[in-house]
């Protein structure tokens, strides 16, 4: 990889990014400003790289507008009627029911706010989609809805989004942020809720394990600094909760708005309604995708950006290209092929065109299918850094590298759509079969620092309590249940955590892994007193080192390809192994360990498949095979 | 050869080759190709600036006996709906574009068997005489072909007449892509490579100027690219008569070839072509931007992968119109459009020299 810089400014900020150090808002008037847009989308797409590898999310969605009668008027918005108008219309559950598929994963409702719609018939729509689309994720209400269920039917924030979630809300789109200053807000839609109520609400939603999308509406009358207060608001406020999924920039789509675009705004002092330049649209993206370090997700809506645009958008730091939307609207005569397999081929196609992984997801960014070639698993944890340091190497060798967690790397794989990659050891149990192991592992020698259970209770008194276990692997999980049931002698009810919420209060133990066991095993997990270290445990019972996770490789990988991943592990380890403190560094800063710290964690692993890891995963598997009761 | 090594020789400024460049088009990543074409575009352009030119396209016929499979716009003669236009009526139409603001007039057929030559020649000296604010640049290799074929006159002495009547600059258009294998398939009428190489020749041997281009996304391979920028190099190298290059994609609308290719290519691979184009081509002064076939916005992205000219306004445009693929713009449009790409409009003419710079205004 090459870097060049035209814009020497960019230089301080690129020397931030590789440490990991998070930009100001000087910083990102700088990126706003350049004209080196190729500088400004190699740093983002390198950042977005370090998050999500070649992987580009899209997602078979409906996209519901149940209504557009609204009691707001706000400038910018062409879509609201006021009841009675002659476009004005209403839909009911059943019509609603009728625009859904079996095939759709996430239906996404938005609607205006018309005057007299009873509370029950929200909850209605909601519970009758989630009970006749089991599959499909209700993702409903944007923050300014929610706002008015709170005051129209006289219940707490708390409660309306807990009456949603009972009824089936899983996610809450990101829809009504606008530009989160006073001014913008005064002057467009006085009647929204603003920043601070739409924070409230996300955050509410948070904390009840409810993920959001975010969003920013750009393009028209905000200045730069404005659309940088609002990321950084945002970046706050998921510094908090961590519920925020994505970050949707959405272009301002001029119309018959009533807006028309105003001097001094970012946009440039145009005097009569525009679209937003393919530069500003890319700019924004990018610049998102720096200032944003704790949002895992960008998202290039090509509904609105154009499929072009959207296509180059996925090397400007974009990972996420919204979905199907429910618009089949590519006019093609192809006889029998669905409408929606079109528009998913499409969507494929664009990603593809990017030189990008499509990665087929659910509402919370699980990967469901992998359409590519080549593809090998990454764990996305700071412990697998090692191994997949050498990056240029493995785009020699034209494999491209999906990070994701460890329990869905091996859906993937036994979905066939995996070429190797480092496997949880459960995965690779269960796939012995189609799988051959590589002489690599993470493997532990006396403790781990994040395979940690956080409890309230010591291990006797764990007896019957609710233990909040990751989502994200079995092998932990499995190996806490042998701890429990053949050391400890006790039984507890596990329940699954939902990602990307870590409020825990509710548990009485829960069992974290990867970057956040390591964060909290630092810094503490507010409420629970005791930590315990499962490979500490494990080893002072066992005197065995543990493996968590074995790279294996299919076993029809032709030799050629196996040779060439073998050589890039081994490459990459080699360089590594030397300079661990300063591989891993700019990853350990985002979970807040110091050089030595880093340095200390990674040492404590064996990355190589030796004699006694091999015993130790004899003497896991004769322990699970024992085993009466499984979680 | 490494793919980095290729890179840092491209960097210093030496010449690639066909191998050489067949591995960047097929291994590098988009915005690497961004930052190697714009190191060579600021190298033979420093300036924060583009250029656009006020033209139009109008046709004097659409009656045409090529039969390329890629096109919407030909009739044949007696079918419905064909057209052609008396010197006249061309002349009245360029009075028009040029009370527009118009500076080129882009003027191509079909090719039409029964057009005498003195037709072509009385256009060229009219549009000289009568419409001297426009510059005619006219007839595309095709036609020329065409018109040595109906009158008996080598390509040479057709060249030497339409020089002699006044004709400075000619189009690039009708290069498709140079191989043989593929014109064949779209295009079996048409000539050969040579042939379209062989009229660029003559016509630069004489002095005239003329643009080359490339229609991609439709049979050929990525060897046929690479193929087709070495013998317009190769040809640079002798007279320097191109002006510049213009890549553009395949439109498939109402096209027979619509049945075989049902898509466009994708913005990325027009993005990449672009630039390996500004690489490869390092005997071309400028390399143009296709907003109209790529989009306004993907022709605003393109600025910042290698071109340095935003192409023509386009006051009218008929071929790609009957591809149902309609792009308008205005001179306004363009300078906005330019300057929001973070460049200063200049407005050149047909030979880049430059009419008119619009400075930024104050903005941001």
């Amino acid at each position: 990889m090459t870097f060049s810089f035209r814009d020497k400014q960019l230089i301080p900020i690129w020397r931030k990014l590789q440490h990991g150090e998070r930009l100001s808002l000087e910083d990102g008037l700088v990126l706003f400003k350049t004209n080196d847009i190729i500088a400004l989308g190699k740093m983002a797409n390198f950042v977005q790289q370090q998050k999500s590898g070649y992987a580009v999310y899209f997602v078979l969605n409906q996209k519901i507008e149940h209504t557009n009668v609204c009691v707001l008027s706000c400038k910018f918005c062409d879509f609201a009627k006021k009841k009675g108008e002659p476009d004005a219309y209403e839909m009911t559950t059943e019509n609603i029911l009728a625009h859904i598929t079996p095939e759709i994963r996430e239906v996404h409702i938005t609607g205006g706010m018309p005057p007299d719609w009873k509370w029950e018939r929200y909850l209605d729509i909601v519970r009758k989609i989630h009970e006749k689309f089991p599959e499909a994720d209700v993702k409903a209400y944007t923050a300014v809805e929610i706002d008015f269920f709170h005051k129209k039917f006289k219940l707490s924030i708390e409660e309306v989004l807990k009456q949603l979630q009972s009824a089936g809300l899983r996610t809450m789109p990101g829809g009504g942020a606008e530009i989160f200053t006073e001014r913008v807000r005064k002057l467009l839609f006085p009647q929204k809720i603003g920043a601070k109520g739409y924070l409230e609400v996300h955050k509410t939603a948070h904390k009840l394990g409810i993920p959001t999308n975010c969003t920013m509406l750009y393009g028209h009358i905000e200045t730069l600094e404005e659309r940088l207060i609002h990321m950084i608001k945002l970046r706050e406020a998921q510094d908090e909760t961590g519920g925020f999924l994505s970050f949707i920039p959405l272009a301002f789509q001029p119309g018959d708005t009533g807006i028309s675009v105003g001097d001094g705004s970012a946009s440039g002092g145009k005097s009569h309604r525009q679209f937003t330049s393919a530069i500003d649209d890319l700019k924004t993206i990018a610049v998102s995708r720096l200032m944003l370090d704790n949002i895992s997700h960008i998202k290039a809506y090509w509904v609105m950006l154009t499929e072009e645009v959207a296509s180059v958008a996925l090397n400007f730091g974009a990972d996420d290209i919204d979905g199907t939307v429910g618009q089949e609207r590519i006019a093609h005569d192809a006889g029998a092929v669905s409408p929606m397999k079109l528009a998913k081929d499409q969507i494929i196609k664009i990603i593809k065109d990017a030189g990008k992984i499509p990665v087929e997801r659910d509402a919370f960014y699980n990967p469901l299918n992998v359409y590519s070639e080549n593809v090998i698993g990454k764990i996305p944890y700071l412990n697998s850094v090692p191994f997949y340091h050498n990056r240029e190497k493995s785009a020699a060798g034209g494999f491209k590298i999906l990070p994701v967690a460890p329990r869905r790397m091996g859906m993937l794989s036994k979905q066939g759509q995996l070429d190797a990659g480092l496997f949880s050891l459960m995965d690779y149990f269960e796939q012995e079969e189609s799988l051959e192991l590589l002489p690599w592992c993470i493997a532990t020698r006396d403790q781990v620092k994040s395979v940690m259970l956080f409890s309230k209770e010591g291990w006797a008194g764990l007896n019957g309590k609710k233990i909040g276990i990751t989502d994200e692997t079995a092998t932990s999980v499995q190996l806490l249940s042998v701890l429990l049931e053949n050391k400890y002698r006790v039984q507890v009810i596990p329940e699954r955590l939902h990602p990307g919420v870590n409020d825990y209060s509710m548990f009485d133990a829960v069992l974290l892994i990867g970057d956040e066991a390591l964060k909290h095993n630092k810094i503490g997990l507010n409420g629970f007193e005791l930590v315990f270290d499962l490979a500490k445990e494990w080893y002072d019972w066992q005197k065995l080192p543990f493996v968590f996770a074995v790279w294996a490789c299919r076993k029809a990988l032709s030799g050629e390809r196996r040779e060439e991943l073998k050589e890039m592990i081994s490459t990459s380890l080699e360089k590594s192994e030397v300079n661990l403190g300063i591989i891993g560094y700019s990853h350990g800063k985002k979970i807040g360990l110091t050089k030595n710290e880093t340095k200390e964690y990674l040492e404590g692993f064996n990355y190589r498949l030796g004699e006694q890891e091999r015993k130790a995963m004899m003497q896991f598997r004769k322990l699970l095979e024992q085993k009466e009761i499984k979680i | 050869m490494k793919l980095l090594d290729i890179i840092e020789e491209v960097k210093i400024g030496k010449r690639i080759n066909r191998e050489e460049g067949l591995s960047l088009l097929q291994k590098v990543e988009l915005l690497d190709f961004g930052e190697l074409a714009n190191e060579i575009r600021y190298r033979k352009n420093p300036k924060q600036q583009v250029t656009f030119v006020v033209d139009t396209n109008p046709n004097y016929t659409n009656i045409c006996n090529i039969d390329c499979i890629f096109c919407a716009f030909y009739r044949h003669p007696g079918e419905a709906g064909e057209y052609t236009y008396s010197v006249d009526e061309m002349i009245r139409n360029f009075k028009t574009a040029a009370a527009n603001g118009v500076t080129t007039v882009l003027l191509q057929g079909g090719v039409n068997p029964a057009l005498p030559f003195d037709y072509y020649l009385e256009l060229v000296k009219r549009t000289i005489e009568e419409v001297p604010e426009v510059h005619p640049h006219f007839f595309s290799t095709s036609e020329i072909i065409g018109m040595s074929q109906a009158s008996e006159f080598t390509i040479q002495e057709v060249l030497r007449k339409l020089w002699d009547a006044g004709l400075r600059t000619i189009p690039g258009g009708g290069a498709e892509i140079l191989s043989d294998r593929v014109k064949k398939k779209i295009s079996h009428l048409k000539g050969t490579s040579d042939d379209w190489l062989n009229v660029m020749l003559e016509a630069h041997k004489i002095g005239y100027k003329t643009t080359a281009t490339m229609m991609y996304g439709h049979l050929e391979t990525d060897e046929d690219i690479i193929e087709h920028l070495e013998v317009i190099r190769q040809l640079q190298d002798e007279y320097h008569g191109f002006t510049a290059f213009i890549p553009w994609s395949f439109k498939p609308g109402n096209t027979p070839l619509h049945k075989i290719i049902p898509t466009y290519a994708s913005s990325t691979r027009y993005l990449q072509i672009l630039a390996l184009s500004r690489i490869y081509l390092d005997n071309f002064d400028h390399i143009q931007a296709s907003w109209f076939s790529e989009g306004k916005k993907i022709g605003q992205v393109a600025l910042h992968f290698g071109a340095d000219d935003f192409g023509g306004t386009l006051y009218e445009e008929n071929v790609h119109a009957e591809a149902d693929f309609v792009n308008k713009t205005t001179v306004a449009e363009v300078i906005q459009l330019i300057q929001d790409s973070g460049f200063t409009p200049v407005q050149r003419d047909t030979l880049y020299n430059t009419l008119k710079i619009f400075e930024k205004a104050e903005a941001m």
